[in-house]
């Protein structure tokens, strides 16, 4: 591992990194080139064999999703670039999209060209301003140049790209969510069946990337499925842009191989925690995985299998540290708060629960709790995303995986620090 | 055929059909809010959960599909898919979702209108919890107008969304939104576009629960105390079917009672509204007579006396006038009565409407045209002529009930005659042109049948009794057509007119009220059908 | 119901080279709503009805149908806004490196409270869930624009330079 070099931020440093100029003189755009003179199958085939699965979150095999498209479908066909980074502690789409657009869109390009599509959508946070006058200049300078438009680089292959703003709902980073966003509506996640890849935006075949997902594509193009595939672990290879940040010194986006050490992610890449502080609890994939004690933390890696066997996951490898001077009740409703007000609010029991959880924890840090409130916690979680139990599978309950977000952080929370919730409570009451 | 089991039950399904309606038709109740057969499936609810043997987590049974499994994935070797709708699990799940919904519930059945036909009430019944776990402080909310006739009661509401999928999809007016998200989410309508559509009522009729209410049966009733009748609306020739609401003599409310050969599961306010315009009419309850220019009550014997005296001259000519706001067997009656022309009254025409999903309000707001039209083949344009023609002097005529004015034809054809007789139920500036006043039923009082515009015979069921000495119509007709021949035929119940009927007009022939049954039937490929 | 003013005038874009463009790059009128809404809000300040009917007209959709939309983004807003928008993170990241005394800081500089409008109509202090960039915490956006890693100090220095 110590051998692995970055390939997705390994020019995020260069000045003009955003440029096509700079792109063109590294070599970029030379994966289109490549996928231009192959069937869309076999570009397929090169992304199935390279095991990549998608950073957005759910972590779902790209190659998979895009064979789910019908090959004769009569309806356009759609790719999505999934650039609405919401989930806390996850901040490395945004790098992406400022420091190498370039490769981002030629991902773009490779994606839509191995499905049969034409008309493709970014669809980046409404926060994100900067970051989408910028993409406006990209996409404009790759239809300057001709890798973008009609007859891309002289080939039958036509693709338009269009950006797309959203308006401050996390939600429409689930793709059905989104889908609905992007055809102006509120961002309802959608019930499945039927999925997108049949019926996703304006009921034709869609498919939805994440910008880092997309990323990886001109790398795994040029440099083969083997080499992707013998980085990390097997079951979820390539390199990962790790985002470290909360209580530490040197919180930023760290691109390393899948499998990576938590602890060498804490301590050697972000330098620690502040002031030296112990380590309480780690996030390890972004506020909605649960999360993991000192002790689970500095003994895992941040692969898929790992650390679903700690009855957590990788998500969107978002890793939120918490030093012994985090109150983590405090914490936890911070959580809470966050999950209420971004909940769509369709189904019951992510709409009900998501704010019974506040109202209860608001109640608890200002000392009214009870003891049973302490286990009212674990059954409302556990009645808004279910248990985890991930040799059976998760029990959702909810049209979307919100349910879910919602509740393995909150029980998490409240199984590993039941004590600092004890603490909350009037003495009188803990007593009794 | 995918072979289903659900719970013990074993079933042959076709293919798409969802567990929920597998369910449903074999009798097997899974609790759903948000999901309506006319609507969308949306999934929202989540109470209609059920599991899915070989599926990780339960499913919502309105969007599960049965479909056939490859001969290596089915289960026992048979079955295409096996379903639990009353294990540990789901029977949990539901008590979680109910505990959800009640959260914020002001629990006020006491003076809800929903009370008595809820879902929340029955669910929380059959499956919920006793009490409530729930400790914070609960989110309330002022009641709110939707539109002038629909005030919604958002501590209530457990936004299924099925009235906005309503206002989309069926009415494809759009008028009602989700406000926010999350638990701020509410049902709303913008000030300037209320829910203010003609079929607007039936969002209060397919909310679920007590949010949605109609302001005309708000605080009037409760559900127990009232008789349910299904009928047929009267208010135009569509012919909705519905379920009318009433206590001894008075309508509360009317419901639409499903039929996919006429409305589906719908109605328009103008039907649903329409029963309050014969609340307060000035009802005739006894029949009368005029003399000197004054009516004065008289007995049945002596009213049809006086009539089949006039109508009994030899030689004479009667006019008949049929009406569309009649039944069938009315108007065959009195055709078989009538010996000169026969006409009916003006047309009361309005707007057709068509919806989004096909639902119409038709333009003729009268619900018998067709049915009048089949028995009494002989109707003039130009009545007025006809008389003049053929010198007639006497008149018989059923009365709609509906006070016009009386245009400059009718004042010709009046002031031709010697002799009017109408039967009514109220008093027309017609009805105080005649000598004689029969008084019968008004039309949620009659029983019958009605041809609605699209060819189907429906039954007419009378849900209140008549009012004072009022006979029904065909009765009335009979008495004065045995007066005028002892010899004619005597009925001595409807379903011998109907039988009288189809002999004389074969598209009606074998009709009855069981065969009838609550939906009607087709005359479409009967003879002269 | 919406407690939107409905007397409000007609609403025109005066850009309708932009609306044009806008169009041009949808296959359906109703997936322009969003750009449409985005347009409209930077030209009037916030989304009022006469907004929403316009932009109901353009996508020839139900004015209801543009609001349910609307009233789901925390982007789009119902009421005038200062002129500069402090909008600040609060989510854990944030918040674990000094969001709350951020939130603190303003209240007490400006007087006004998260949500509220100071009284020259120049600044609007917002709370504002997770902004994507948990790595330079504390974030504020200011209008467009994220300022990252702010201490107290630095941030008084920002505040006091928007003229």
């Amino acid at each position: 591992m110590s051998t692995f070099e970055p390939v997705l931020t390994s020019n995020i440093t260069k000045e003009n990194s955003h440029t096509l100029d700079f792109y063109q003189s590294i070599g970029g755009y030379s994966a289109i080139k490549k996928v231009l003179s192959m069937s869309p199958l076999e570009v397929i085939d090169v992304v199935k064999a390279s095991n990549l699965r998608g950073r957005g979150g759910a972590g779902f095999p790209t190659g998979l999703k895009w064979s789910f498209v019908p090959k004769d479908s009569e309806k356009p066909i759609y790719l999505i670039n999934n650039a609405d980074e919401s989930e806390p502690g996850t901040f490395k789409d945004r790098l992406l999209m400022n420091k190498a657009p370039h490769q981002m869109l030629e991902g773009m390009i490779i994606a839509s060209y191995a499905i049969g599509c034409h008309t493709s959508f970014i669809y980046i946070r409404g926060e994100f301003y900067r970051e989408y006058m910028l993409l406006e200049k990209v996409v404009a300078e790759a239809y300057e140049n001709n890798l973008l438009g009609d007859n891309i680089l002289g080939s039958d292959y036509s693709l338009d790209v269009v950006i797309h703003r959203g308006a401050g709902a996390y939600i429409c980073g689930e793709e059905t969510g989104l889908i609905e966003s992007l055809e102006g509506k509120r961002g309802w996640p959608r019930i499945k069946p039927p999925f997108p890849a049949i019926e996703g935006y304006l009921q034709c075949p869609t498919v939805v990337n994440n910008v880092e997902t997309l990323s990886c594509l001109p790398h795994i193009i040029t440099r083969g499925a083997d080499w992707f595939q013998s980085i990390g672990p097997e079951k979820g290879p390539g390199p990962r842009l790790f985002c470290v940040s909360g209580r530490v010194k040197n919180p930023g986006v760290f691109e390393e191989p899948m499998g990576i050490d938590l602890k060498d992610l804490i301590f050697e890449k972000a330098g620690g925690i502040t002031n030296d502080n112990k380590l309480k609890a780690v996030f390890p994939g972004g506020s909605s995985s649960a999360i993991l004690t000192a002790a689970e933390a500095i003994d895992v890696k941040m692969d898929f299998e790992e650390l679903a066997k700690k009855k957590t996951m990788l998500g969107s490898a978002g890793v939120i540290v918490m030093d012994e001077t985090v109150d983590m009740v405090h914490a936890c409703l911070n959580i809470a708060r966050f999950y209420a007000h971004e909940s769509c609010g369709q189904c019951t029991p992510c709409r009900e629960g998501t704010t019974w959880l506040v109202k209860m924890l608001t109640r608890m840090v200002k000392g009214r709790g009870t003891l049973k409130d302490i286990n009212m916690l674990f059954e409302i979680t556990d009645n808004i995303g279910g248990l985890i139990d991930f040799s059976k599978g998760s029990y959702g309950k909810t049209i979307c995986p919100f349910g879910e977000a919602v509740a393995w952080p909150i029980r998490s929370f409240v199984e590993k620090f039941k004590d600092e919730f004890i603490k909350y409570l009037p003495q009188e009451k803990v007593a009794a | 055929m995918p072979l289903l089991k659900i719970d013990s039950l074993e079933i042959e399904v076709e293919k798409g059909t969802t567990v929920l309606q597998a369910a449903m038709v074999n009798g097997i109740e899974i609790p759903y809010y948000c999901y309506h057969p006319a609507l969308e499936i949306v999934g929202s609810c989540r109470m209609c959960l059920v599991e899915v043997e070989g599926m990780p987590k339960l499913q919502v049974s309105c969007n599960t599909f049965v479909g056939e499994a490859p001969p290596e994935r089915k289960i026992e070797g048979k079955y295409d898919m096996v379903v639990n709708t009353h294990n540990d699990l789901v029977i949990q799940e539901r008590k979680n979702v109910l505990e959800f919904l009640l959260l914020n519930h002001p629990l006020d059945c006491p003076v809800c209108d929903q009370a008595g036909e809820c879902y929340l009430q029955d669910y929380s019944f059959k499956f919920g919890n006793a009490h409530s776990r729930f400790d914070e402080d609960k989110r309330v909310r002022p009641n709110e107008y939707l539109g002038s006739q629909i005030v919604i009661n958002h501590n209530r509401c457990i936004l299924c969304s099925r009235c906005i999928r309503f206002t989309r999809e069926i009415s494809g007016t759009s008028e009602l939104f989700v406000e926010a998200r999350g638990n701020k989410s509410k049902i709303a309508a913008l000030e300037d576009k209320p829910l203010d559509n003609l079929l607007a009522g039936n969002v209060a009729d397919i909310c679920p629960v007590g949010a949605l209410l109609s302001t005309d049966y708000i605080h009037k009733n409760r559900i127990w105390n009232l008789k349910k009748q299904p009928s047929v609306c009267q208010d135009c020739s569509v012919g909705c079917n519905v379920d009318v609401f009433y206590q001894k003599d008075k309508i509360l409310r009317l419901t639409p009672r499903e039929n996919h050969d006429v409305n589906g599961y719908f109605m328009c306010d103008i039907g649903r509204y329409g029963f309050h315009r014969f609340e307060d009419l000035d009802r005739i309850t006894t029949p009368m007579a005029r003399s000197n220019g004054s009516f004065s009550a008289v007995s049945w014997d002596e009213a049809i006396r006086k009539t089949a005296d006039k109508l009994g001259d030899e030689g004479a000519k009667i006019a008949g006038i049929v009406s569309p706001f009649h039944t069938n067997e009315t108007n065959f009656m009195l055709g078989q009565i009538i010996n000169g022309p026969t006409g009916t009254l003006p047309q009361m025409n309005d707007e057709e409407i068509i919806y989004q999903s096909g639902f119409r309000i038709s333009n003729d707001r009268s619900p018998n045209r067709r049915g009048m039209s089949d028995v009494c083949p002989a109707l003039l344009e130009d009545l007025v002529s006809e008389i003049d023609n053929q010198d007639v002097r006497m008149i018989y005529v059923l009365d709609d009930g509906i006070d016009r004015e009386i245009d400059d034809v009718w004042k010709k054809i009046l002031a031709k005659m010697d002799f009017v007789v109408v039967q009514t139920y109220a008093m027309t500036t017609l009805a105080q042109s005649a000598n004689i006043i029969l008084p019968g039923p008004a039309p949620y009082e009659r029983e019958g049948t009605i041809t609605n515009d699209g060819g189907r015979v429906q039954w007419l069921r009378p849900s209140l009794p008549m009012k004072g000495e009022s006979r029904a119509d065909w009765e009335i007709l009979m008495m004065v057509m045995k007066a005028l021949d002892k010899d004619a035929q005597d009925f001595t119940d409807i379903g011998q007119v109907m039988k009288d009927m189809g002999e004389k007009f074969p598209a009606y022939d074998g009709l009855s009220f069981f065969r009838l049954g609550p939906h009607g039937m087709s005359l479409n490929g009967r003879a002269n059908g | 119901m919406s407690n939107k003013d409905i007397h409000e005038d007609s609403f025109q874009y005066t850009d309708s080279d932009k609306v044009e463009k806008i169009f041009s790059q949808y296959p359906d009128k109703r997936s322009a709503t969003l750009p449409l809404l985005h347009l409209a809000q930077t030209q009037g300040g916030y989304i009022t009805s006469a907004i929403i009917n316009t932009v109901a007209k353009l996508t020839e959709i139900h004015p209801a149908e543009v609001m349910d939309c609307v009233s789901f983004y925390t982007m789009f807003y119902s009421r005038q806004q200062g002129t500069y928008k402090l909008q600040v993170c609060q989510t854990l990241s944030c918040s674990l490196n000094g969001a709350d005394d951020i939130v603190d800081h303003i209240t007490q500089k400006y007087g006004t409270q998260p949500g509220e409008t100071t009284s020259d109509g120049k600044f609007t202090l917002l709370k504002v869930e997770c902004l994507g960039s948990c790595g330079t915490a504390p974030v504020i956006q200011i209008n467009d624009d994220y300022h990252e890693g702010l201490s107290i100090k630095e941030l008084d220095i920002l505040l006091d330079s928007i003229p």
